[in-house]
């Protein structure tokens, strides 16, 4: 095996210009290739675009940008700045959705490359929308050019890693998604870093910043486009035959995007993540202040910090925990976990925060975010379980869509329901119980859809294609 | 040089996502402190 790049190709295929190296035709491996080599190539990917989750250190710096010490009269707002997060989350369902088709044709070389370009492109323009203090241009360039980087790279690596891994799809896509939760672990120091090292006396260093995370997260997720490769047509992993009886949700078959969005089983599926999404997201948003409030004169925010930094960290180790056991689980069982002890430990929180059990408290958020994590990762698995492999990625840009409304429903429910309690009086300590039970509805409502799920009907399947 | 590629490509992943965790755990003893 070679580390130079590009591989032979095909007679005939040389000399198409510049942009012939990110053609789909110029990945395939060899037969003999070691697999294992492909999924740091998806993590490189995704640990860059998952410094979206610690967007929120930028916050206050950005409110401060006239001021520098303090926010003076001309400064963004926090809710202006935090439109930037909501539009970026809003273009990654969008991108994922409408440009899932092409990842899959495109192939994943050249869809990394698209998202490297994207994502670090828009930190560009968000430096210079910086630098003129001109908000638009940070819409335009972290949320719309970069929400598109974020959209494209999330799908790109994902049905090429169910091909090398068909049998363990739920631990391949696991590791990749993973990335995209420990993402946040790697760029909330390194913003506070890049931010203190270019920080003067005129300028609180965000501009600069910036321009440094955007050279460096496009030079990281080119190792994702230098390395990635498809395996060759009708491969297997050596010693691998497909069970001859096939589970009863895995299909042997596969469906077109343009058909599978159209079945009840896309639609039953993406409530299922809309509401496993809702659950989790809702806490991640409120996580410090919670804590803060529940358990009042006893952790700062200092300790809020901490735990805000615990959760991350089991979304990220739920994500390859879960996925990995749903191989061996099923898909469906594993989303009956995530439900049933969601609702076991939602229920349960306000009577922890009660007894004043920290240690307690924070092992339910713990285990709900890890099936936060679990439920992202392991969706990809089992749309290749409904639909087969061979437009799983483009499916899987669509149901995103389920991300984006969750973005929305899910701290828009705790915000408002809290808000709600407070302003009727119910002490702030209090004041989260109601939405513990409203998280046990929406987690409910997923249960059922899961339970509804059934396999899909042959008159859906792909006539022309066999999964391999 | 098979073997060199895969140790270069999953210590470039996770030689950063070590730090990071590394950083998170530092500040989540925090919490108990």
């Amino acid at each position: 095996m070679s580390m130079t790049f590009p591989e032979p190709v095909a007679e005939g295929a040389r000399g198409a210009g510049a942009d012939s190296f990110l053609d789909r035709h110029r990945t395939v491996a060899p037969r003999d290739y070691n697999r294992f080599l492909v999924p740091p190539a998806a993590l490189a990917v995704h640990l860059s675009i998952g410094q979206a989750y610690a967007f929120s250190t930028f916050n206050l710096p950005l409110t401060k940008l006239i001021g520098i010490s303090h926010s003076a009269p001309g400064d963004w707002t926090l809710a202006q700045i935090g439109w930037t997060f909501s539009i970026a989350i809003l273009i990654l369902g969008a991108s994922a959705a409408l440009f899932g088709r092409w990842v899959e044709s495109a192939g994943p070389r050249k869809a990394m490359f698209v998202a490297a370009a994207c994502f670090g492109g828009g930190f560009l323009v968000s430096a210079a929308g910086v630098y003129w203090h001109e908000i638009a241009l940070l819409y335009l360039g972290y949320g719309v050019l970069g929400g598109c980087g974020l959209g494209i790279g999330y799908i790109s690596p994902v049905s090429t890693l169910i091909k090398w891994f068909p049998d363990r799809p739920g631990m391949a896509t696991g590791m990749a998604i993973m990335g995209f939760g420990g993402g946040a672990l790697i760029a909330a120091p390194l913003s506070l870093f890049l931010m203190e090292h270019f920080k003067t006396a005129t300028t609180n260093g965000v501009a600069p910043a910036f321009i440094a995370m955007g050279i460096i997260y496009f030079s990281f997720m080119m190792i994702g486009v230098l390395a990635v490769r498809v395996p060759p047509e009708d491969w297997r992993p050596a010693g691998w035959e497909p069970p001859a009886q096939p589970k009863k949700l895995v299909t042997t078959a596969n469906v077109l995007v343009s058909t599978a969005w159209r079945t009840p089983q896309f639609w039953l599926l993406w409530g299922v993540l809309c509401m496993n999404v809702t659950a989790g997201i809702g806490v991640i948003s409120q996580a410090s202040p919670m804590i803060q409030e529940m358990f009042s004169g006893r952790v700062g925010p200092a300790a809020a910090a901490g735990f805000v930094g615990l959760l991350s960290l089991f979304n990220m180790a739920g994500r390859i925990f879960w996925a990995s056991i749903s191989d061996y689980l099923g898909r469906r069982n594993t989303y009956f976990v995530f439900f049933l002890l969601g609702i076991l430990l939602y229920a349960t929180v306000p009577s922890i925060g009660r007894q004043g059990s920290i240690g307690l408290f924070v092992a339910a958020f713990a285990v709900i975010l890890s099936m936060y994590g679990g439920g992202f990762a392991t969706i990809p698995a089992y749309l290749r379980d409904m639909f087969g492999t061979m437009h799983v990625g483009a499916i899987h840009g669509r149901l995103l869509t389920a991300w984006a409304a969750a973005g929305v429903l899910g701290p828009v429910l705790v915000n408002y329901i809290r808000q709600y309690q407070i302003d009727g009086g119910v002490p702030k300590a209090q004041a989260y119980s109601v939405t513990m039970y409203i998280m046990c509805v929406l987690l409910f409502v997923g249960l059922l859809c899961n339970f509804c799920i059934r396999a899909v009907h042959q008159r859906h399947h792909h006539r022309q294609s066999a999964r391999q | 040089m098979s073997k060199l590629r895969f140790f270069a490509l999953w210590l470039a992943v996770a030689v950063p996502l070590a730090w990071g965790v590394a950083k998170t755990l530092q500040n989540a003893v925090k919490l108990f402190q």
